[in-house]
This record gives C-alpha cells, sequence and structure tokens, in this order.
C-alpha cells in the first residue's frame, strides 16, 4: 500500500512540480528515483502526552506580629532557695547522712500506719460553733436617705472585713437627677455600734451608682457616679474624703457610672480604677492622690461593629451604635481577661492588651481609644446585670440579668452550660462565695437573695434571706471574704442587713473542686 | 550524697505523701519536692513551731526531748523528724 503511495507521488511531482509536501516520502521517492534497488521505508512514529496542566500561585503575608516573653525576676527568698536547691555537688552537709539513717525507719513506719489507721475516721472538728440557721445580725439604716427614699445601690466590704460601706442611690431613675446622696459606713466590730447611726458618712452630690472598696488599703473606697465620675474617698482623711476625682473632662464618662474595680496594675501593689458605664466606654485610671486627680491609663469603647459575632448570635441591627456597659467582671486568675455585660444583653470577653482602635470618632481624649471585645457568649433578652468570674476554677463565670435566670458559662463555649431559674423577677445580682467552690448567691427583684448549691441535686435554692417587706428589690449584696459567714444586703427601702450564714453554706468539703471541675468540663448543648 | 537521695525517695513512695523537705539548722530547706514559695512557707512556720513544741517538752521534764511532731489537719497531715541539726517534714494525706 504505502509502495504504492511512493510511485504516485513521484509521478504526481514529476508531472506538476509541485513540492511534496510530506518530506518522507519524498525522500524514499528520490532514492527510488536514483535508482536505488531496495526501497527505504522510514517509518515515523510520533506521539503526544496529554495536555500539562500548570497554576502560579503567590502569597504575600499581610500582617505580621513578633511576640516575646520575659520571666519575673524572683524575689529574695526563693533565690537564695533555688541556689541551694541547684549545687547538688555540694559536699554533703555534716551529719546529714547520720541524721536520715537514724530517722528513716521511725518515719516510714509512722507513715504506713497512718495510712492505715482508722483512729480519725469520720473526726468532725469545727472551731467555730455549728450554726444551722441562716439568721439577720444586724439591720442598718441612715435615717435621712430612708426619709427621701433612697435605694441602696451598692455595698461593699472592706479589706480587712469589719467595714462596710453603703452607697445610696436609685436605680429605677430613668432621667437625669441632681438629687443628692451618700455613702455611709459602718464598722460592725465596734463595741457601740449603732444600727440607726452610720460611723461615717460622706455627701455627694449625685447619686452613687457604683462602689469598691480598695483590697489592701482599708481607707480607700472607689465609686462611680450617676453623673459619670468617679471618686475616690479616703475615708482616713477627717477635714475632705475625696482623694481623687476625674472631674468633668474629655477623658471621663458622659453617661452614669455602672461598676467600679481595683485592677493590679503592672507595678506590684500598685492598683488602679476601672470604670464602665452606659456610654459604652470601659476606662482605667491611675490615681494621683497629690493633685487629686485621676490620670487616664487606657481607655476602650466597645461598638456594635466591632463586637465578635459567635456562630449562635443573633445580630440585630438597629437602635444606637455604641454598646452601653452595665456589668464588669474582672478574673482572679488572667490579669489580661475582663467579662463585660451589656443593656442589650451582650456579653463578651475583652482583652486589656488588645490593639484594635475603636471605630469612634475621637474627642479629643488624652489616650487613644482601643476595641478590647475578644469573644461574644450567648446574647440574653434584656440587660444583664451582674456578672462574676469563680474564685475556684479558671474558666467558670456566672451571668445575671432581667430574664429572672442565672447562667453559668464557661470561658470557653458561647452557650451557657447550666442555666437555673431563679425567680419571676429580675435577677440584680449574683456572686460566688468566696469559700466554696460550688455555691453561688443572687439577690431578685423580689426583695430576696437566693443562695444555690451545685452540688445539690433539686434546682431549688440551698438557702433563701428574705429582709423586710417582699415588695422592696433586694439590689446588692456582697461576701465578706474575711469572715466568710457573714453577707450584707441591701434593698430599695434602704436599709441593708448583715446575715450570719449556717456553716453548711461557708464550710467547703472534700469534693467540691473536683465535682465543679466536672460540671466546667460538660459541653453545652 | 546518693545515699542521701535515696533515702528520701523510700520515705516519699510511702503512701499518700504528698510531699517532703529537709530542712538544715539555720532554717533554710535544702531538698524539697514543693515549689519554692510552699517549701519557704513550710520551712519558716514549722521551724518556729518545732521549737515552741521542743521547748514545752523540755520544760515539763528537763531529761525529756522531743523526737516527733505530728499535726493532723481536715486535709493532711504533717509530720516532723527533729536532732539538733535538722529537720525532715513529711506531708502526708492518709485517708481516701
Amino acid at each position: 500500500m504505502k509502495d504504492v503511495l511512493i510511485f504516485f507521488s513521484v509521478i504526481t511531482s514529476f508531472l506538476t512540480c509541485v513540492p511534496v509536501v510530506i518530506g518522507v516520502f519524498t525522500l524514499a521517492a528520490l532514492r527510488f528515483y536514483f535508482g536505488a534497488c531496495s526501497i527505504t521505508v522510514w517509518r515515523c512514529k510520533g506521539c503526544q502526552t496529554r495536555v500539562v496542566h500548570s497554576a502560579e500561585a503567590v502569597v504575600q503575608t499581610v500582617s505580621t506580629t513578633i511576640s516575646s516573653t520575659q520571666t519575673e525576676p524572683q524575689d529574695q527568698e526563693t533565690e537564695q532557695l533555688l541556689l541551694l536547691l541547684q549545687k547538688r555537688d555540694e559536699p554533703e552537709p555534716p551529719g546529714l547522712r547520720d541524721f536520715l539513717q537514724r530517722v528513716e525507719g521511725l518515719v516510714i513506719r509512722e507513715l504506713v500506719k497512718n495510712a492505715k489507721s482508722h483512729a480519725f475516721d469520720g473526726l468532725l472538728v469545727n472551731w467555730e460553733d455549728y450554726s444551722q440557721r441562716v439568721s439577720c445580725l444586724h439591720c442598718l439604716q441612715h435615717p435621712s436617705a430612708q426619709e427621701r427614699g433612697l435605694h441602696v445601690t451598692s455595698v461593699s466590704w472592706s479589706c480587712t472585713g469589719s467595714v462596710i460601706a453603703c452607697a445610696y442611690g436609685r436605680i429605677d431613675d430613668g432621667d437625669w437627677s441632681t438629687e443628692r446622696s451618700c455613702v455611709c459606713t459602718w464598722n460592725l466590730n465596734r463595741r457601740g455600734l449603732h444600727t440607726k447611726q452610720a460611723d461615717l458618712v460622706i455627701d455627694v452630690p449625685t447619686a452613687v451608682t457604683a462602689l469598691c472598696c480598695h483590697p489592701n488599703q482599708p481607707a480607700l473606697i472607689a465609686g462611680g457616679l450617676y453623673s459619670g465620675e468617679v471618686v475616690v474617698w479616703d475615708t482616713s482623711r477627717t477635714q475632705d474624703p475625696i482623694l481623687a476625682q476625674t472631674g468633668m473632662s474629655a477623658d471621663s464618662h458622659r453617661e452614669p457610672v455602672y461598676q467600679v474595680a481595683w485592677v493590679p496594675l503592672q507595678r506590684k501593689g500598685e492598683f488602679g480604677v476601672l470604670s464602665a458605664s452606659s456610654g459604652g466606654r470601659v476606662l482605667l485610671w491611675t490615681v494621683d492622690s497629690d493633685q487629686g486627680r485621676f490620670v487616664l491609663n487606657a481607655a476602650y469603647a466597645l461598638v456594635r461593629q466591632q463586637v465578635p459575632h459567635s456562630s449562635s448570635a443573633r445580630f440585630k441591627a438597629c437602635g444606637s451604635n455604641t454598646v452601653g456597659v452595665t456589668s464588669l467582671a474582672l478574673s482572679p486568675w488572667d490579669p489580661d481577661t475582663f467579662l463585660v455585660g451589656s443593656e442589650g444583653g451582650l456579653l463578651l470577653r475583652c482583652s486589656f492588651s488588645s490593639q484594635t482602635p475603636a471605630a469612634v470618632p475621637s474627642e479629643g481624649q488624652s489616650v487613644t481609644l482601643r476595641a478590647p471585645a475578644v469573644f461574644s457568649f450567648r446574647p440574653r433578652s434584656g440587660p444583664v446585670h451582674s456578672i462574676h468570674c469563680s474564685p475556684f476554677h479558671r474558666n467558670l463565670f456566672v451571668s445575671a440579668g432581667t430574664d429572672g435566670q442565672v447562667h453559668l458559662h464557661s470561658l470557653l463555649q458561647p452557650n451557657p452550660l447550666v442555666s437555673l431559674r431563679v425567680s419571676d423577677s429580675y435577677v440584680f445580682q449574683v456572686q460566688w462565695s468566696p469559700t466554696r467552690p460550688l455555691v453561688f448567691a443572687a439577690a431578685t427583684g423580689q426583695g430576696e437573695v437566693q443562695i444555690f448549691d451545685l452540688g445539690r441535686r433539686s434546682p431549688k435554692a440551698a438557702a433563701t434571706i428574705v429582709q423586710g417587706d417582699a415588695g422592696q428589690a433586694a439590689t446588692c449584696f456582697d461576701f465578706n471574704c474575711q469572715n466568710p459567714h457573714l453577707l450584707a444586703v441591701g434593698k430599695t427601702d434602704g436599709t441593708v442587713g448583715i446575715w450570719q450564714l449556717s456553716t453548711d453554706l461557708t464550710e467547703q468539703s472534700s469534693r467540691e473542686s473536683s465535682q465543679l471541675e466536672q460540671i466546667a468540663n460538660q459541653v453545652a448543648e | 550524697m546518693a545515699q542521701v537521695e535515696e533515702t528520701l525517695k523510700r520515705i516519699e513512695a510511702s503512701k499518700g505523701v504528698i510531699g517532703t523537705i529537709l530542712v538544715n539548722a539555720e532554717g533554710i530547706p535544702i531538698r524539697t519536692t514543693l515549689d519554692n514559695s510552699t517549701t519557704v512557707q513550710y520551712a519558716e512556720l514549722l521551724c518556729q513551731l518545732s521549737m515552741l513544741a521542743r521547748t514545752t517538752v523540755r520544760d515539763i521534764d528537763p531529761q525529756n526531748d522531743l523526737t516527733f511532731l505530728r499535726i493532723r489537719s481536715k486535709k493532711h497531715e504533717i509530720m516532723v523528724a527533729l536532732e539538733n541539726n535538722y529537720l525532715l517534714i513529711v506531708i502526708q494525706n492518709p485517708c481516701e
């Protein structure tokens, strides 16, 4: 077949003088023409792979971060100890070996006997009288505040545990009010305690909405006012108790300050004041006692657009831009974290070291505003009145608001772990007990303080404190950390009750920490 | 030194032992299995208490002397074996 083609192409090429396209055949034809006896047929096989796909991609880093760590210098004692313990190759101290030889047998015998001993089984020793009941010790009143119908807005025990400071104001005022109010302190350990006459009364030009005693110095009290000012009073001064106040400057709050807290600063032993207001600002102040004023150390602004959204959050884009802060909680485990609850029901975890600038117009503040929100928990339907971090577990905190429930959250999950129905009306404050890991108390709008024990199976309260009439709401309370069986409760009728708790609410049992750990490790549905 | 370490290891291996501290005559801990701050606290407090216990025993009877001190608390038991120069503190959780 191929030879025929070759022959044909030769004839065609000679006749038409058209160059033959197929070079192979031409070559073969030429050879044929020039009288070669053999015909050489060249075969050519070609193949081609499928199309090879190739692609190019480049990557460029948009942002870089650098971080470094540094250990703190250790204090003297532990350094000496470390040096001593590290010198393992030092000649052994004289007589050590003999001492240990003599003592070893005795110690091991005692240890073994002790492990098997039943001598102390079931022995319960109580240094204090075992009290079964919750009883009211005192009912403190300030007559001039009561006459004007002021409510108790905040109570705080001093760091020594013997002085209770109470702030008066109103909780139901929506309007700007110019009513004068006061802060009263009573020392419960004094012999001449008058329940109707305060030891110290500090007059304040507007209603006081927040109060916090200094954790180390018993004379200092920080307060937040309805006008947005933050004040520190020094109760050891007789003349003018005001140590420092913010005044009305560009730096200060414009809306009522709902929470103040003392925050440990970087230098050991120094404390700053953190204040949160419904204008959406959280400000950290340092006290300049010589000049009697505050210096703004850091400022944080919460804006709706910069709030992180968790997957279960429903984002309602309505209302004003700012997130009014109604409650604040510091974490005793992590100095960088703080929790914020807002008027709209948002519950946020924030960080002091956040560097994102806030999306608010600058109003001439001395420090740039930053957006602190890092994580958002499931929002509530009404304002969050109170948040408190557990002193026994790093991840747990409780929050309470107007829905009548107390929610136990873990810092790691957006949904609450446990929700307990406390009352049919608002819950104004919730706080963990300082001695029992599973116990917390909640102050309700019906006038009761309910104390719950998570170790009990029933959803009912372990104890209920009812003081005075049922119509008056219990607005605030505080556990006494130095004397853990005392609890102070403030109500809207202007009275502050000092209650003694029963021993089973204050004494820790051995299994509680592990039970709390179990609750914290649950995964919320 | 190896013998000292071995002896201490045997003591620590007993049931329920949480930690051991070996303190010298000046009240400085020389061996410990607990962290630094706890060790310093225990050493300081127990040295004082042992001296007080020792003087109590000797005041009652000058021929007598303290050999062993045990403090039982709600959470655990502290045992102190003492002599002229050294103090051996062992903390044990005896039950459960």
